[in-house]
This record gives structure tokens, sequence and C-alpha cells, in this order.
């Protein structure tokens, strides 16, 4: 009898509490903290000769980006994510910023029709809107990925997605015949505003409309249009880039392993309308693959076309700006020269990334991206692809590889082309697994090599070799807190031209470039996880730069940084 | 199915001709390429009589585009032409000649030496060419006023100082043979001398065109700026248009246009000075209707001008003409 009274007691008491656990919240929090301190100082023989820049620089700022998710009815979700900043240096406010990160609604109307306005992440095709990954990114060891989590996240990039500020609806229909559903998206979004006395506003809508079927047969429909309204400017000129992509796949098995087989092509057009000199090009695209997935790995074969005046705006954008000064030691020695950007800077530093979409073919450095600087959209190539993913060659042992051979389809200011090659390696080697040991014990490696070749007479010859170095290791000394190090080493040599184009993206001249540089990156230091979104490094960093045409020149630096990391 | 994969698979292949012969941008053996001569200089149409139409083109061609230059230089005039362009090739499309100079005096019926020349490249190639008669600027479109040849006309009337001088040279000219000399110290004025020109003394008669656009006056002027003292331009030219707009024989100022130009004789050697009639400037105290009528000219007055303290000045004359449409040396 007791023991009821007691049940009946504690259901009482505990009653309102479950009662509430029932009810689902209206408002609810998530976001990110950081915190980053770091003390960056010359090393080297620069530590002598330059007397002009400070020998050592420190900064380091706390952020909490915190999230406000509210529900006013349920199929409406708002959202608003502000940010408090507080660098160091700055006490009782006075280097405190407050600024608001992003701002939208999304919702389902009538449970059919979903939509989002406000800050939106857009993506739809790798050749009409895609964010594609910086430059010697892929198969990079696992203990820099802090570095590159701390760049995406501040330039707003996510899985390739970009973000602008629009409206996004998108619906389905299920049929029951051969189509088993329909799928619609739609979206317009404002890439550049209005500008006083300058360049019209920047629209961009597209849609996509994909076809599936009941023998596995998938058919879609994507379309982009970038161009500027006339009646926003004094301009007498606006700039239009549509472009279609028209994808076809197919999914089966091939002796009980599942395939999927995917053929693209498409169309894009570029012109200013009102200019009389400006010239309307018109290129297209097409690629066909085959991805085969089993426990072993992945296996993707793949060939790709790529005309010389395809443009496309979204997917052609680029993330890193060459034109962007560096944040770190801008400038040095005592000829006050200009660093450029350099592996430290892709690595590192978010300032020399770029969050807004392009009309116009982006600069890059061919020391870094010669093959696609422009992903699957770079213009004026033809060849094959080849890559093996997360393949498991023991239980202990995984290894992923890529091979790429391109043509030109048009020589560059010859008829003699160019021809792209690259091949890249990651291993990852467990030796917890290999040695049986306790705690977690990881060797990782990559190698990346890309080359360029031209014929020709001897002022048109190319011949450009890149390769870059990485590994890590990484170790376990007790539960979560590991020890890492890493390093990268770089070399690029040969010469290579590159094209300078005018305001029409046409080439009106080249500058042939030697190379003959060597950069490393070493970091050493500890790394805790609480969870797999919380975590503290604390580590020392070496980096140098070496052009050996240039050894004046040489950079050399040292850093000692502190990062602690908190998803929300 | 079957036969959708087998397409899927062939597919690529059908992309593998789709490689291109033409190029993208701009040409690198035209940039930084070697020049290679395949085929030296040719002139077609030696010997032309430029006075009866007749014209003269070259030939050539290159192994990349490249700047060239055609000079043909009188060897008894001393006369200039300059023909250039941006190809790899010279035909009669880019380089005919009519017989006019780029640098006076004008050709004469006489043997010339021809160069090839190239921007950014040392090679040189030289010719010849005989020219048996020169190039006739006059025409329907132009109306001579005088070029020396017989003399000093005796209705043109004009002022020296008694320090300063004019004459009638032979050899050497501008354009043929007699040119007139202006020249002379005169330290206590600026005028060292003037001529006046009436229009119904010029060489040729007629109405020039209403349209102060269409119409150019020209003048050859020869400098020689090396005899001041100071090695500096220390002759001012000075022109004068008098303009009858009643059309009653006389000049008034207060009801009638005075229009004027003057510059600096700072040049060596013979120079075709050209002016759109409706570049010229309005006289400060001109009476008339500001409108320029090129057809009512009644006279124009050249004026040689020096500063008294600067020593001695010079600016020889020859060939003056009126031309319709473009400067004489355009027509």
């Amino acid at each position: 009898m007791k023991k009821i009274y007691l049940y009946y007691l504690s259901s009482l008491m505990l009653f309102p509490i479950l009662a509430q656990s029932q009810v689902k919240s209206k408002l609810w929090y998530d976001g990110n903290a950081r915190v980053l301190y770091n003390r960056d100082a010359l090393e080297g023989t620069l530590k002598e000769t330059d007397t002009v820049s400070t020998r050592s620089n420190g900064g380091g700022f706390t952020i909490l980006d915190l999230g406000f998710h509210f529900t006013p009815v349920d199929d409406i979700e708002i959202f608003s994510e502000v940010r408090l900043k507080n660098d160091f240096g700055g006490m009782w406010g006075n280097k405190s910023f407050v600024e608001l990160r992003r701002l939208s609604a999304k919702g389902v109307i009538n449970k059919k029709i979903s939509f989002s306005v406000g800050d939106i992440y857009l993506k739809q095709t790798k050749f009409t809107l895609y964010n594609y990954e910086q430059e010697l990114s892929e198969y990079e060891p696992s203990v820099f990925k802090f570095y590159r989590d701390f760049v995406n996240y501040e330039n707003y990039y996510q899985s390739n997605y970009w973000r602008l500020q629009g409206v996004q609806t998108n619906f389905s229909y299920n049929m029951y015949n051969f189509i088993e559903q329909l799928d619609f998206d739609g979206f317009a979004a404002r890439v550049r505003g209005q500008e006083w006395m300058g360049k019209p506003e920047l629209l961009m809508i597209g849609g996509s409309a994909v076809i599936k079927s009941s023998n596995n047969l998938n058919l879609g429909s994507h379309y982009v249009n970038t161009f500027e309204i006339l009646s926003s400017s004094n301009s007498l000129v606006t700039y239009y880039n549509p472009v279609l992509n028209t994808q076809l796949s197919y999914s089966g098995t091939l002796k009980d392993k599942p395939y999927k087989v995917l053929l693209e092509g498409g169309f894009s057009k570029r012109g200013w309308d009102g200019d009389s000199l400006a010239p309307e090009i018109k290129g297209n695209f097409m690629e066909a693959s085959i991805h085969s997935k089993s426990k072993k790995g992945e296996i993707n074969l793949g060939f790709r076309y790529v005309d010389t005046d395809f443009r496309s705006t979204g997917a052609q954008t680029r993330r890193i700006n060459y034109n962007n000064s560096t944040t770190t030691y801008p400038y040095y020695s005592n000829n006050y020269t200009q660093r450029k950007v350099s592996l430290i800077d892709m690595m590192s530093d978010p300032n020399i990334y770029n969050q807004n979409l392009s009309t116009s073919l982006m600069n890059y450095n061919p020391m870094y991206s010669s093959i696609s600087p422009y992903g699957n959209a770079t213009p004026n190539r033809i060849g094959l692809t080849a890559d093996i993913d997360n393949f498991n060659l023991t239980d202990y042992l995984s290894v992923k590889v890529q091979a790429q051979y391109f043509s030109e389809i048009i020589g560059q200011g010859t008829t003699n082309k160019r021809s792209f090659n690259k091949s890249a390696l990651h291993s990852l080697l467990s030796l917890d697994k290999l040695l049986s040991l306790k705690n977690s014990f990881d060797l990782e490696g990559s190698i990346n090599l890309e080359t360029v070749k031209r014929d020709g007479e001897d002022f048109e010859k190319i011949d450009f070799n890149s390769i870059l170095y990485s590994g890590s290791i990484s170790y376990e000394l007790i539960k979560n807190l590991k020890i890492i190090a890493g390093a990268k080493v770089f070399y690029a040599e040969g010469n290579e031209f590159i094209a300078e184009r005018d305001m029409y993206d046409q080439i009106n001249d080249y500058s042939n470039n030697t190379y003959d540089s060597k950069e490393t990156i070493l970091i050493g230091g500890i790394q805790h996880h609480f969870t797999d979104d919380i975590y503290f490094t604390m580590q020392y960093n070496q980096f140098n730069v070496l052009d050996k045409t240039n050894t004046y020149d040489e950079f050399s630096m040292g850093r000692l940084i502190f990062m602690f990391n908190m998803n929300l | 199915m079957k036969n959708l994969k087998f397409l899927l698979l062939a597919l690529p292949f059908f992309f593998t001709s789709c490689e291109k012969d033409k190029i993208e941008g701009p040409s690198l053996n035209n940039l930084y390429g070697e020049l290679t001569i395949l085929e030296s200089l040719n002139v077609v149409g030696d010997g032309a009589d430029f006075s009866v139409g007749e014209n003269i083109y070259f030939t050539a061609s290159f192994s990349k585009q490249v700047d060239w230059q055609v000079k043909i230089k009188g060897l008894n005039s001393g006369s200039v032409k300059i023909i250039s362009g941006k190809s790899d090739a010279i035909n009669q499309s880019n380089s005919t000649w009519d017989g006019n100079s780029t640098l006076l005096p004008f050709f004469i019926a006489e043997d010339c030496e021809v160069e090839l020349t190239f921007e950014m490249h040392d090679d040189t190639i030289y010719n010849q060419l005989n020219i048996q008669g020169e190039k006739e600027y006059n025409d329907e479109s132009t109306v001579l006023i005088t070029d020396f040849e017989n003399g000093f006309n005796p209705n043109f009337t004009n002022f020296f100082q008694s320090t300063c001088l004019k004459k009638i040279e032979t050899g050497d000219a501008g354009q043929s043979d007699r040119f007139l000399v202006q020249e002379g110290t005169c330290d206590w004025d600026w005028l060292i001398g003037y001529i006046d020109y009436p229009a119904n003394h010029w060489l040729q008669q007629g109405t020039l065109n209403a349209n102060p656009d269409n119409v150019y006056f020209n003048m050859m002027i020869k400098g020689d700026s090396t005899l001041s003292p100071t090695n500096e331009a220390n002759s001012l030219f000075k022109l004068e248009f008098y303009e009858d707009e009643n059309q009653d024989g006389y000049y008034d100022q207060n009801t009638e246009d005075r229009l004027e130009v003057e510059f600096d004789v700072n040049w060596n050697g013979w120079k075709m000075y050209s002016i759109k009639y409706s570049d010229l400037i309005l006289a400060w105290n001109s009476g008339g209707n500001a409108i320029r009528e090129p057809n009512k000219i009644l006279k124009f007055r050249t004026l040689l001008l020096a500063n008294p303290a600067s020593g001695f000045a010079k600016a020889d004359v020859d060939y003056i003409v009126w031309s319709e449409g473009s400067p004489i040396l355009n027509q």
C-alpha cells in the first residue's frame, strides 16, 4: 500500500515535466562558439634582413554565433543568427561587434509546397550552380581540418552551396504509373544590389524539374539565368547568362553490384545587351559517368567535354580571390614586398576567400590549380576521369585514388593544345588496428600531382609540374586527447602561360610565367575532442615560402595557435 | 535497356573528334615567334605617272603578324612617304601609294629608295622605284593661290621692315623649283613683314565652298629655328582672313568679319600647315555677322612676327592652296 502511494505521488510530481516534454518548443537555439588566439613571428633570414616589419604580432577573438529558431505556427520557422564578437585587446566593449549573420524564414504551404526566403543556400548541378571546393583541399589529412572548418564557416561555405539572398520553393507530385514522382524546384536571388552611379542590379533565377520513373530512369532539367535589370541604373548595357542542363540517369545492378549511369549535357549563352562591341558567345558541355558502390569502396569513371565558350556564373565562380590582400604580413621585407596568396593563406586565412558570384572568369594561379580551376565547369576541356573512394584494402588500410586526363579543345594562341594530367592518392593507416593498440593511432598520407604540357615551337612550349605531399600523425594519449603532427610540402616547377582577358573575357594577351618554388607547412600540437563538434587544439605551425627565382623574398613564419570550437 | 547501355558507353567516342584546329586568343607566334621573310619586298607599278592617277603598291609576306613600315625617300627632292601597318603580308589593300608625301617637300619625277623595317625586329629590306610623273594636287577640289613658280605676283601687296626682306629663291623648294623667302632682324617692332593675297589675283579663280567645315587652307612653311640666338622658335606666323560679306569689293572692319590664327614656326624644314576654315578664330574687333563664310573671302594676309629682343626670324613659304573635304596632303 505504501508503495502504491509513493507511486502515485511520484507520478503527480513528475506529471508537469512529462506534460512539458510532449509539447513542442516554439523557440530553440543553436549556433557556434569559437575562440582563436594566434601569435605570428618572422623566422629565418627575414628576422635579420627585415628591419621594417614587426618581429611578431598577435591577435585573436571570441565569437558566439547564436541562432534563434522560432516557429510561430507549425508550418513556419524563422531563423536568425546573431554574432557577438570580441577581439582580443578590447575590454568593456570597445572592440566588440554585434552583427546579424543570417536571417531567413522557411515553411510549408498546405503540407505540399515548401519555401525559404531571406539568406538561403542554393545549389543545382555542377554546371549551373555549384560552389566548388578550393584548390588543394581534396585528400587533405584530417589534422588540418580545424583550419578548413574555420575558413569554410566564416565564408558560409556549406557542402558546395552558395549563400544568396532570395526566395526558393520546391514541391513534388507522387504518381502511380510509369512516372513515380515529379520534383520541382524554383528560386530567385539577388546577386548584386543597386549601386549608386554603378552597375545595374544583378539577379539570378532558376528552376529544376525532375521526373523519376518506375524503371530507375530519371530525367531532370535544370535552368539558371543570371541577368542585370536595365531599369535599375543609368547604364544602357545589361548582362545575361542563361544556362540549361539536362540530366538522364539510370540505376541498375550488374552481377549484384549496384551502379548508376549519369548522362548530362547542356548549353549556355552569355552577352551584353546594348553594347555593340560585346560578343555574344554560346557554348555547350556534355558529361557521362558511371558510379558503382560496394562494401570495398566506390568507383567513378567519367568523360567530360566542356566547350571553350561555355560560361556559367553560378558554376564558374571561384572561392579564392587572388586579388585580395593576405591578413598575415601582407607586406614584408625592407622592399615592402607584397606577399602573394600562398598555401598558408589558402589553408588558414578566411579573408582571401570570395562570397559573391562573379559574372566573368576570375583569376587563378596555375601553380595551385591548372587542370580544373573552375571545377567541372572549366571551359575548353575534354577528357576522362577515374577515381576510387574509400577503398578498404584491409580493415586498417584504406585508400582513395584519383586520375584525370584532359586536353584542350582549342589551343590558346596556337594550334597546339595543352594536355593535363592529374593523379592523386590518399591513404589512411590505422596503426591501432594493425598493432591492436588500445588508443587510436592514425597515419595519413597523400600526394597530389598535376602536370601541364604543350608541344610546339620554343616560344609556345609548356612544361609545368606541381606536386603536393601531405602527411599527418595522430596519436591518442588518453581518451579524446591526441598528439597531432602534420606536414605539407608543395613544389611547383616549369613554365605556364596565363591568359590575360578583357572585360568581355576575351583573351588579348599572355604572360609566360616561370615557376620554381617550394612551400612547406609543418604543424604539431595537441587536440582534444569533447564531442565530435566540440574540441580545442593548441599547436605550433611553421610556414616557409621560397621562390627559387627570387630567393631574396623568401618568407618564413612561425605561429602559435589556440582554437576552441563548439557547435551548439 | 542493352541498347541504352551501349549508347551511353559509346557516346563519348563521338566527341573525340570535337578537337578543333582554330585558336583562342591572339596568336603566340605573332607575339613571341621569330620573324621570317617568306616573300621579299616587291614594287608593283614601278615607273608610275602619278599625275595621270597611276598608283604604286608593294608586296611582301612574313611568317607572323608584325608592325611594318615602308619608307620611300626621293633621292632628288628629299621627300618622304611612310606607309605602315600590322599584318603578315603587304599587298595592294594596305600599301597603295598615289604619290603623296608624309614629309615635305613633294616628290618630283625622280628615283626613290624604298626601305622596309619592322618593329621589335632588326630585319631591313631595301628596294628602289622610279617616279615618272609627280602627283598633281590641283584638281576640281582645290583652288591654288600661288606656288611662286612664276615669281612673286606684284598684285600681292606687302610690307617688310627695312632690316628684313622677302625674295624668291630657286632650289630646295617645298614644291617644284621656287619659293618665297621671308626673314630678317627687327629690334624695334614685332613685325618682320606682311603680305596680302587678294582673291582676285589668286593663280586659280573660283568660288570656295560655303561650308566652313568643308574648306581647308594649306600652306607650306619652312622653319629654321636653329638660326635664332637661343636656338628656340623665334618666328611667330599669323594668318588673317577678310570676308566681304556685302560683296561690295571692300572690307569694312566695322561691319564685316576678320578671322585669324597664329602659331609658332618651331620646326626645321618644310611642313604643310593646314587648318579647317571653321577652326579659325574670330578677331577681337571683328564687326561682321560672326558666321564663317569662306565663299566671301576678299583676301588673306600672312604676317611674320618676332620678339624684337630675340634676334633673327625666318619663315619661308611655298604652295598656298585651298582644298575641299580634307587637308591637301590627304587628297
